[in-house]
């Protein structure tokens, strides 16, 4: 990365410690972790629960002080009023006020915001039109669904047309429908050169929506990179579906395959190579038998995020 | 500044006014201060006063309990719902922040006690008692008084949970209003340890009874004004100060 324009998210040797349960036992939630985000850039910051992803983003927010090590956001303090001009901010399982109306909630946002007053209403509106809660405006949020409250959570964090959105886990709580709208208004941000860093478990948005993810295991950062660096292109295995086989060629196709399950008529079988396919298609012909699919695997980012914790239990 | 201040100050407000406690105290302060006309015939000739003081001191009574009950779980609250993660996430400095829900929680008990007060006037006026504006200065130094005491609260909630805060509070309350008679024990006791300690809480606490001059007007004695004007700016003092500490603590904290 450029060394020349100062990133949007720079950390150094952040580290954080606190002290939890009754024996005050020290916990280490983030080592030495070394991060840098750009401009324009979605990041996906993928993590198991208790990995201290969401540790990481009150940092960012300036919620919370690292114990040690330096943190710039926009290239100041995340503590920095100026710097929250600019941030956009969904916590995870928002909660809020449950006696406000969602217009009545935005306005208050847009008015900490510090968002003109004439220009309010307008953004407000905007805002309930694209998470689509303009139904709901104005009934109290005591009893909203878990969805809708995200989709608040969303349309608050947005409020002041923010440089750079950090969202936590905000798929969360979501239905597919609410994922791919959220999906649809990451990449109207990315479009638009909004940097947006988001945590999350779920692998297949970081996989539809990122452009760099970085993967954090215990407080580590085990690794960065873009996904088509991380992920290669190469293919890992090949899935077959054979029917109408008889008992004998079944045995024989069993054997030479790595992995075989039996459905009624039909045979899954997966094998590593060409070869392997070349001689599973031999037989299949001998034995008269169809293939019905052939589907050539290549390597998810949950195969690579499982190695990378198998790796780190291993240590 | 000031809008992000008055944005949150708003918000208490609307907070309060919207949660069923604030309206069931309200009905409750009314309805003690109608009790009176109900004890009427046992005052022997002294009804006026007994109206007055039953009055004045439930409207004293109950803004206290608004200010414990609701100040207690103000702060708390917003870190235990996690709503302080978007509040503070917004360019809001975190002294604006307890400035903020302060004010709120003051323009609750102002409204509360003007509320009250109006129930009290027509009260005096149901039963034929005049219903001079005298009384107000009592009406006036309560409202010093609980510029104190929701400092207090605020200071309380910022830390420790909102059943705990309101018991600490209520504490202050109750030995703010004795403190003459901790300097009185720190004077008498031979022992050190008892000596020292009254002193200590003497000198910390507020001195509230101060603050109580409900007896006076009541009575329709002449009040001191330099007494009164010492008074309230005792109260600036002490709840600027109060304030102060609670910003310390709560620029410090990891949320």
């Amino acid at each position: 990365m450029s060394t020349l324009v100062e990133p949007v998210i720079r950390t150094v040797k952040l580290c954080k410690t606190y002290r939890s349960g009754f024996r005050m036992k020290r916990v280490q939630a983030l080592s030495d972790l070394e991060l840098d985000v750009g401009k324009g850039e979605t990041f996906g910051f993928v993590g198991p629960n208790g990995a201290g992803k969401t540790t990481f983003i009150k940092i960012l927010i300036g919620l919370t002080s690292p114990t040690s090590g330096e943190v710039r956001v926009l290239g100041k303090s995340p503590r920095d009023a100026q710097v929250k001009t600019k941030i956009g901010f969904l916590p995870e399982s928002p909660y809020f006020y449950e006696y406000l109306t969602p217009s009545e909630f935005l306005h208050l946002s847009a008015r900490l915001s510090g968002i003109p007053g004439q220009d309010v209403e307008v953004r407000v509106r905007y805002l309930l039109k694209l998470v689509r809660m303009e139904d709901a405006a104005h009934a109290q949020m005591r009893g909203f669904s878990r969805g809708m409250l995200q989709r608040i959570g969303i349309a608050q964090a947005l409020v002041n047309d923010p440089e750079l959105v950090i969202l936590d886990e905000p798929m969360g709580g979501l239905d597919p429908v609410g994922r791919k709208e959220l999906r649809d208004i990451i990449i109207g941000l990315r479009e638009r050169g909004k940097t947006v860093f988001f945590s999350t478990h779920i692998l297949s948005d970081v996989e539809m929506i990122c452009d760099r993810v970085g993967i954090v295991i215990r407080g580590r950062l085990v690794n960065t990179g873009r996904l088509s660096e991380i992920l290669t292109e190469e293919v890992e295995s090949v899935e077959i579906t054979v029917k109408g086989l008889t008992g004998k060629f079944r045995k024989v196709l069993e054997k030479v395959t790595q992995q075989s399950i039996r459905s009624g008529d039909s045979l899954f079988l997966t094998v590593r190579n060409e070869e392997e396919v070349e001689r599973v298609m031999a037989i299949v012909r001998e034995a008269r038998a169809k293939i019905s699919a052939l589907v050539p695997r290549r390597k998810t980012l949950e195969d690579y995020f499982m190695a990378r914790i198998r790796e780190a239990e291993r240590k | 500044m000031f809008g992000r201040i008055s944005g949150i100050a708003r918000n208490t407000f609307r907070e309060a006014i919207r949660d069923k406690v604030l309206l069931i105290l309200l009905v409750f302060a009314i309805v003690v201060m109608g009790s009176a006309k109900v004890i009427q015939p046992l005052a022997l000739g002294e009804e006026s006063k007994v109206i007055k003081d039953l009055g004045l001191g439930a409207i004293t009574f109950f803004c206290v309990l608004i200010a414990v009950l609701v100040g207690g779980r103000l702060v708390y609250k917003e870190m235990e719902k996690r709503t302080i993660y978007i509040m503070l996430a917004k360019p809001v400095r975190r002294w604006e922040f307890i400035l903020g829900k302060y004010l709120g929680l003051m323009a609750v008990l102002f409204v509360s006690m003007l509320i009250m007060t109006a129930g009290f006037y027509i009260i005096l006026l149901v039963s034929g008692i005049p219903a001079s504006a005298y009384l107000l200065w009592s009406l006036l130094m309560t409202a010093f008084e609980l510029a104190i005491l929701t400092a207090v609260a605020i200071l309380f909630s910022s830390f420790v949970p909102p059943i705990a805060s309101a018991v600490f509070t209520f504490a202050v309350y109750f030995i703010g209003h004795l403190t003459r008679d901790l300097r009185l024990l720190a004077a008498m006791s031979p022992s050190a340890v008892v000596k020292g300690i009254s002193e200590f809480l003497y000198y910390v606490l507020p001195n509230l009874s101060n603050f109580n001059i409900k007896g006076e007007v009541v009575h329709d004695v002449l009040l001191n004004p330099q007494a009164l004007a010492l008074s309230a700016l005792y109260a600036l003092v002490y709840t600027a100060t109060l304030l102060l500490i609670s910003v310390a603590i709560f620029r410090r904290k990891d949320f």
